[in-house]
């Protein structure tokens, strides 16, 4: 039994490959999409508990992509990966319902810090 | 010069006009005065004439009533030697001279139609009897000729003779020829007298008329011709001295006023064509620098906006070594060579995610969130934070803040980011040691008022060739590692963002200064 269901949107190959090396051995599921439309169809395949999304990507971005989420399926969290943190956007983000925010580059325990947090307050 | 001309100057023309215009009026006067007095010298020697002659009658009645020839002869002789007196004659009626001064005329008979004759008698007509005179020209001096006749009176018709009958009128008559020598010798002494008084008198006029038209009109006048030559050859300094209040003075004042008013005017016209070169110049610079300062924002913009572009897409990968770095990390144990190796690894992406976060903060730059700011507030909180680390233990920080500094319209934590900068900056500079002062102060440019600050250390300086970089991204003097060449682009970028301006002032050796400019808020703090 996994710890949670993790998507993982984000067009660099790299950086999926990093979360899932950082998460599954911590003991998330995780599944991957390279896009904004292809992570949000698999949302409607099956449930996941949180969706990490990059904020910059080709044909649909990270705030685009976290207002659908909270449109339909408000019970999945998401947190937001950027490496173009302005306070704009890290504001605009919480304002859309984001659950946190964490920078590019990030380490492998700083990303399972903010996962272990989002699932400690979803299960608390 | 004037002299040289004289026939045809004023002067010239004026004295001709007038010499010759008194020369004529005086020749004329005198001409008459002339005229006049010898008609009336004439006049009174005919008056004496004709006493004479009638001396002559009254002489020689008593030998007529007697019928004494000889003795009539004698006495006409006896006149006729006086002086001045050429010729003494009595006619008897019928034309014969009976007695005469020269005896050889005595019995010359008188033809009817001689000159003498005709003075009383005509050919066929009625008789003059009255006395009468006449003046011929002699040789060498004028003739006065008087004619008297000789009346019949009762003692002649009476007398025992019987020679003359009662009905004669005019019983012959007496003739003299007086000289008028001393008359016309007189006459022309006086006219060469008169000549030459007025030749004199019109001599001395025109002198004078000369000496006051000299005086009066050509100096004044040569002058004035001198000082319109010399305004017209461009010495517009040049002043008229006459000091004089007739229309030459005001001619002389009225120039002045005009070489015055030119020279003003061509002052006026050297000045403002002066100062447009001065004007032109200083907008050419004006216009120079905006320029440079607009492809120097342009730059910084479009290396900004590079620089986002580019920490977007390292962050990614750098985002995998950094996570692999870690889980390889964990594979090898504490104090081999390979864990060694990997911390290397890791330590360099981190500097590189630090260059990247520099970048990026160089980039966000040019947008600020802006709000009601007291400078001296947030460098208190600057110095706060600078105050307990390691590398200000051994510099003397130093804050003199003015309490009355004006509000400035900014973002705080941007503008505490450059005063950081700024204040490490100097701190680098310092070496570890030294002096930093920070200065606030309110400050009015052009009618325009800044808060001004000033961050000023003991440092080395700062060589005019960095200074031209030094607020290009990327430009470093510190060691490689120390320093990601970001802080004061971003500073510069930030303040620019403010409108306001740094500038530097810098002494090898001494020190350099920072001023930071912004604009302030009218309300004070």
């Amino acid at each position: 039994m996994s710890k949670g269901k993790i998507l993982v949107i984000d067009d660099e190959d790299i950086v999926r490959l990093s979360c899932s090396r950082s998460l599954v051995p911590e003991g998330y599921e995780l599944k991957m999409a390279k896009n904004g439309p292809e992570g949000l169809k698999m949302l409607e395949e099956e449930t996941f508990d949180l969706v990490l999304t990059d904020l910059k990507m080709p044909n649909m971005d990270g705030i685009e992509v976290l207002g659908t989420i909270k449109e339909k399926w408000p019970k999945t969290d998401v947190v937001i990966v950027t490496g173009y943190q302005t306070v704009e956007t890290a504001v605009k983000a919480i304002k859309l319902g984001a659950f946190d925010y964490i920078e590019k580059p990030f380490t492998p325990d700083s990303l399972i810090a903010t996962v272990a947090n989002v699932f400690r307050i979803r299960n608390g | 010069m004037l002299v040289n001309k004289s026939f045809y100057s004023l002067t010239g023309k004026l004295i001709l006009t007038i010499g010759t215009l008194m020369i004529a009026g005086s020749m004329l006067f005198w001409l008459f005065l002339f005229k006049h007095q010898e008609k009336e010298l004439l006049a009174t020697s005919v008056k004496y004439g004709y006493s004479f002659v009638d001396y002559i009658r009254n002489s020689t009645r008593y030998g007529m009533l007697t019928v004494q020839g000889t003795l009539i002869q004698q006495t006409v002789e006896a006149v006729g030697i006086a002086e001045g007196i050429l010729n003494v004659r009595i006619f008897n009626s019928r034309g014969e001279v009976a007695y005469s001064s020269d005896k050889k005329h005595v019995g010359t008979l008188l033809d009817k139609n001689s000159p003498l004759c005709l003075r009383c008698h005509t050919a066929s007509g009625p008789t003059k009897d009255t006395p009468s005179w006449k003046i011929t020209k002699g040789d060498k001096y004028r003739i006065l000729n008087i004619v008297q006749p000789i009346y019949n009176e009762p003692s002649c018709y009476n007398a025992s003779c019987h020679a003359h009958p009662r009905g004669q009128r005019v019983l012959g008559l007496v003739e003299a020829d007086l000289s008028l020598e001393l008359l016309d010798h007189g006459i022309k002494q006086q006219g060469i007298a008169i000549t030459v008084y007025v030749l004199a008198f019109s001599i001395v006029i025109s002198g004078v008329l000369c000496i006051i038209i000299w005086n009066f009109v050509s100096t004044p006048l040569s002058i004035l011709a001198h000082g319109m030559r010399k305004v017209a050859a461009g010495d517009l300094d040049f002043k008229v001295n006459i000091n004089r209040r007739d229309e030459i003075g005001e001619l002389a004042n009225t120039f002045n006023a005009m070489s015055d008013d030119l020279r003003k005017a061509k002052n006026e016209r050297i000045e403002w064509s002066n100062t447009l070169e001065k004007k032109v110049e200083e907008k050419t610079e004006a216009i120079h620098r905006a320029q440079q300062q607009l492809i120097h924002s342009e730059k910084l913009a479009s290396l900004g906006r590079m620089a986002a572009g580019v920490a977007h897409e390292i962050n990614s990968p750098l985002t995998g070594i950094v996570t692999f770095g870690h889980l390889l990390r964990k594979k090898f144990p504490e104090g081999t060579e390979d864990r060694e190796d990997i911390e290397v690894i890791i330590d360099q992406a981190n500097r590189c995610s630090t260059i990247i976060k520099g970048l990026l903060g160089f980039a966000r730059a040019t947008t600020a969130d802006k709000a009601q700011t007291n400078i001296n507030d947030v460098l208190n909180s600057t110095l706060n934070i600078v105050k307990n680390k390691a590398d200000f233990f051994n510099i003397q920080l130093s804050a003199n803040l003015d309490p009355s500094l004006s509000m400035v319209k900014a973002d705080a934590p941007q503008l505490q980011q450059v005063f950081l900068n700024m204040i490490v900056n100097a701190a680098d500079a310092c070496e570890g040691k030294g002096s930093i002062t920070i200065a606030t102060s309110n400050l009015n440019d052009s009618g325009q008022d800044y808060v001004q600050i000033e961050f000023k250390d003991t440092g080395y300086g700062i060589k005019d060739e960095d200074l031209e970089k030094i607020f290009e991204p990327f430009f470093t003097t510190k060691p490689v590692g120390k320093g990601t060449g970001l802080g004061l682009a971003v500073s510069h970028g930030i303040i620019l963002e403010h409108g306001g301006t740094i500038t530097i002032s810098t002494i090898i050796g001494e020190g350099t200064s920072f001023f930071i400019r912004l604009p302030a808020l009218k309300e004070t703090a």
